[in-house]
């Protein structure tokens, strides 16, 4: 970190290396410079870089550590470990291995573990639980996509290890808390029973979701003396940013491993908890303080002026919400409140203004974020056009969306199932165009689209791709010699493909991308964009492969079919770590409010889009799961009411407005249209708590003028 | 685009450099993906890749004290059998008492971080350092070739310079550490090779040179090799219009290194639920 630091915060670094220390604080108070500067200032004293672990709640709010630490002006020798509480699990368990196998019940005692990420772990329960869904009627009430039942199902068997129950308890605790029709009941009694299925099948095939991964490190590694001894001899010093998003479980770890350090610097963010959704608890967090002589606090803001603490002051005030920020500015200074009919006007009016904050104001376009609750493709799209149109570099992240969506992945794709007619996927002639434009240099739609009208057809025997022979003179002038000859080129790879033995999906992809399509005249030849996406589908595909592959389902279906399946049922692909750390940084950032809260980076302006959207309060639809009754904040036998759920709701809104403002330094512009991107009149809490305040304070500048 | 500040240079790296400049520019400047297939049979080329992965992990885990039985009955694979039996039988000798297995080393050098990950660093605290390097190779390399190899150069080099604090505190001196390769279908005959003065004081001035070279480039000055058999086992093949198929497996001289797949992957895959 290369600002100057403040005294209070030089005084909390250069604490004696032999300390405890709890820190808390609100965002924007310097924590986390406070934490980078205090692992700098244990390697200044001589600490072992690799005696220290410094965790965080989830890989991106490393990436500070890992800069400071591979900045070569810091002089630091070896490597200090920074990772989560899971990370570290799933390392222990691989390396440990052989001394749990037996003792954690799992089947298979001399074959090594299998990881399943998310994708695989979908896989499996897909499997498990379509032929209850297909012929035992479950879920029969839920209206539901199929990969959602999957993934709330996986998510009750995380809630259960990271609260701390069995996971046999799940539909109990969701059938106590429900206080609606019965029929509910039943949907949680199947939710049960495809949890316990699935478990046994983890079991018995030493297959290891994410909450088993965590159940055997903290059930059965941590008590084993081998295990813990490495631990507790590698790491002397800890250090724990942002330990309001850990789970529970993580607390009860840092708990029970504290007194084995010889120092320790714990980050606590005060009203954060933003991934309460995925299991975070702030209030075991904050208890954790109880085991820390020395307390501390930092309470001025490194990043918001005073008129913006009072926008948070007074917007809080307006939800009755309690706020430590102070109110001695003036909020109007930080607002600004565009009100427009239809939501293409609003998205015209957020590209000039930041088209005009770039360009005229000379405001770097990373200082400039978007934000809404949800980044529907349409509204991701019409902003990137149009803010591109001004010449205005942006990017976007969502980290939920699923690269099937993909120009290049649906391309690739494409060409596979052609490569591989038996499967039983006939691409349409529209894929067919689309990979054609997509793969052949230089070709425009219109010709792609002749190819594929005229050369393309699927019969009784499977897809067929003709020659370029046979299309008439005429067209093939039209289409051009050249482009005849790349499309021959393709066509005659996939024939010969199909010629040959098959091989697996990923490598047959990975092969038609190499000597075809990113050969010289092809689609993929410069466009790197397009082979980030090939490069993310066959990781995706070969991590599916190795997983799947060391446990089949069926002896009879081809994995790489299989595959094809997973993407008709919507499983979602795994994000990879790439696609975070590439971001432009020299671009405007449009994201989930969500998302930017996570990634913990202050920025100048903000524009808050669709504020009349109810999703900034509503919680998802999660009919087969809860996150607050399977809370460890919950009562269990206590009825979840509605009142219960306005309240929650409320204080979501309120924990992510607070933790958007104090992540801006300048200003924030709101966004609102009449109608919505679906035509919708809405008027969601948010809007009302801005209204409200924004006549308050109208009230009160007639007073004072009075 | 220019290298990122925080970018570590590695024994990989730095071979890739100096085997072509143009793929270090792909690789690590423009962080490009470009997936095509390495070698071929790319089955048989994935299946020693799993079992050296798999190897590295036992020897590992041998170290770390799991019990040889323990171990022994996860060893599902004729191969992968052969080259534990042959560990079991002729591990290295001599080997001092503190053991540092899979174990990453950086420092500093002309303003960037140099970094390696290092299958075994056993220790006696101010006496000797031995380095070693499990290999799983087909073939057993000619001790010309390791030697000229980057990763010889980087290991012995950096634990001499940043090994300090597995020293009590003291650097090593180069004459005590050594470095050993020990090769699984070889193991009765490791190439060992021994560090001095001389040979540190030449590592320093090459991989200065190296490193600064590299940061004075001009983005447009990283040429395609000369050298076109680096090609054949390049994923970039297409991309430099370097040929259309992969490389023969056969004729891959050097195993699979983890030590480049893992370093720059610090970070976990980001894994998000829609729920
Ligand atoms: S294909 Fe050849 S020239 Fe191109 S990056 Fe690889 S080694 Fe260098």
């Amino acid at each position: 970190m290369d600002f100057e630091l403040a005294p209070e915060q030089i005084e909390f670094i250069q604490q004696p290396v032999d300390q405890h220390i709890w820190l808390e604080g609100p965002a924007g108070s310097g924590k986390t410079t406070v934490g980078v500067n205090r692992l700098l200032h244990l390697l200044s004293k001589d600490i072992a870089a690799d005696s220290i672990l410094t965790l965080v709640p989830q890989p991106t709010l490393g990436v500070v550590y890992h800069q400071a630490i591979r900045n070569p002006q810091h002089n630091i020798n070896g490597v200090v470990d920074v990772t989560t509480v899971s990370g570290l699990a799933k390392r222990m368990v691989d390396l440990f291995w052989p001394l749990v196998v037996e003792e954690a019940g799992f089947g298979k005692p001399d074959q090594p573990p299998i990881f399943l990420n998310l994708e695989t772990a979908q896989y499996y329960m897909a499997r498990i639980v379509r032929p209850l869904l297909e012929q035992d009627r479950y879920f029969e009430s839920v209206t539901l996509d199929r990969n959602r039942i999957y993934s709330q199902i996986l998510d009750n068997l995380n809630k259960a290890v990271v609260v701390g129950f069995p996971h046999t308890e799940v539909a109990e605790r969701l059938k106590a808390a429900w206080i609606g029709d019965d029929g509910q009941a039943n949907v949680y009694d199947d939710v049960q029973d495809c949890a316990n299925r699935f478990r046994e099948y983890c079991l018995e095939n030493n297959l290891l979701d994410f909450s088993l991964q965590l159940d055997v490190f903290i059930n059965h590694l941590w008590s084993n003396e081998q295990c813990r001894s490495y631990l507790q001899n590698r790491y002397k010093h800890l250090i724990v940013d942002n330990v309001e998003e850990l789970t529970p479980l993580g607390h009860d770890f840092i708990k029970e491993w504290l007194p084995d350090f010889e120092s320790s610097f714990i980050i606590y963010d005060q009203d954060a908890g933003y991934r309460l959704f995925l299991g975070a608890d702030p209030f075991t967090g904050e208890r954790l303080k109880e085991s820390f002589e020395v307390q501390e606090t930092l309470t001025e803001s490194f990043v918001t002026s005073p008129d913006v603490q009072t926008l948070e002051k007074r917007l809080s005030d307006v939800m009755e919400r309690p706020s430590h920020a102070s109110a001695y500015g003036d909020a109007r200074e930080v607002i600004q409140f565009e009100y427009k009919q239809y939501h293409p006007e609003m998205i015209n009016w957020v590209a000039d203004s930041i088209a005009q904050l770039v360009h005229e104001e000379q405001v770097p376009p990373n200082e400039i974020v978007i934000l809404a609750p949800f980044l529907s493709d349409a509204l991701r799209f019409a902003l990137q056009n149009r803010l591109e149109a001004s010449d205005v570099p942006v990017q976007s992240h969502r980290p939920s969306r699923s690269m099937m969506e993909e120009p290049a992945t649906r391309c690739l794709l494409t060409w596979a199932s052609l490569a591989h007619p038996d499967w039983g996927f006939p691409p349409t002639s529209i894929d067919v165009a689309s990979a054609l434009q997509q793969s052949i240099g230089e070709m425009d739609l219109v010709r792609a689209q002749l190819l594929a009208e005229t050369l393309y057809w699927v019969d009784d025997d499977g897809p067929h791709l003709a020659s370029f022979d046979q299309l008439k003179h005429n067209m093939q002038e039209r289409v051009t010699y050249l482009m005849g000859g790349r499309y021959e080129g393709l066509r005659i790879w996939l024939n010969d493909y199909k010629s040959r033995k098959p091989e697996p999906l990923d490598h047959c992809i990975s092969r038609l991308f190499g000597e075809v399509l990113s050969q010289v005249g092809y689609g993929f030849h410069q466009n790197f964009d397009a082979a980030k996406v090939a490069s993310n589908l066959i990781d995706s595909i070969q991590s599916f492969r190795r997983v799947a592959g060391a446990r089949p389902l069926s002896k009879d279906t081809p994995l790489g079919k299989e595959y094809f399946e997973l993407i008709r049922d919507g499983v979602i692909a795994a994000q990879y770590v790439k696609n975070w750390t590439l971001q432009n940084e020299s671009a405007v950032l449009m994201a989930p409010a969500y998302t930017f809260l996570l990634n913990n980076r202050p920025v100048n302006y903000q524009f808050w889009l669709n504020v009349s959207s109810p999703g900034w309060w509503e919680r998802i639809f999660q009919p087969l799961t809860h996150p607050h009754v399977l809370s460890r904040q919950w009562k269990v036998d206590a009825q979840w009411t509605d009142t219960d759920e306005v309240e929650t709701n409320q204080d979501t809104l309120h924990r992510l407005m607070v933790g958007l403002i104090r992540r801006c330094r300048e200003r924030v512009f709101l966004g609102l249209s009449e109608l919505d991107e679906q035509g919708m009149d809405q008027r969601g809490p948010l809007l009302n708590a801005i209204q409200q305040m924004l006549r308050n304070l109208a009230v009160e500048e007639d007073d004072d003028g009075l | 685009m220019t290298l990122r500040q925080e970018f570590q240079f590695s024994q990989g790296s730095l071979q890739d450099f100096v085997d072509c400049k143009r793929r270090f520019q792909l690789r690590y400047i423009e962080q490009l993906s470009w997936p095509a297939i390495a070698a071929d049979p790319i089955l048989d080329h994935e299946r020693n890749m799993d079992l050296g992965i798999q190897f590295h992990r036992l020897v590992q885990q041998h170290q770390l004290g799991i019990h040889e039985e323990k171990l022994t009955r996860m060893v599902n694979d004729a191969q992968l059998q052969v080259w534990w039996q042959n560990y079991l039988q002729h591990q290295p000798k001599d080997l001092p008492e503190q053991r540092h297995t899979e174990f990453l080393l950086s420092g500093s050098l002309e303003q960037r971080r140099l970094i390696g990950k290092y299958d075994l660093i056993a220790i006696e605290p101010g006496q000797r350092a031995i380095i070693v390097d499990w290999k799983t190779s087909k073939h057993t390399p000619k001790r010309q070739w390791l030697q000229d190899k980057l990763q010889t150069r980087v290991y012995l080099y950096l634990l001499t310079k940043a090994g300090a604090h597995l020293n009590n505190g003291k650097p090593f001196e180069p004459e005590q550490v050594s470095m050993m390769y020990w090769f699984a279908n070889a193991p009765e005959t490791p190439e060992i090779f021994r560090y001095d003065a001389t040979q540190f004081a030449d590592d320093e001035a090459y991989l200065s040179e190296l490193i600064h070279t590299i940061d004075q480039l001009d983005i447009d000055s990283f040429p395609l090799t000369d050298n076109e058999r680096h090609c054949r086992f390049c994923t970039y093949r297409s991309l430099c219009d370097r040929g259309l198929a992969a490389g023969d497996l056969n004729d891959l001289e050097d195993d699979f290194s983890q030590e480049d797949l893992d370093i720059d992957l610090d970070l976990e895959h980001i894994a998000e639920i829609e729920f």
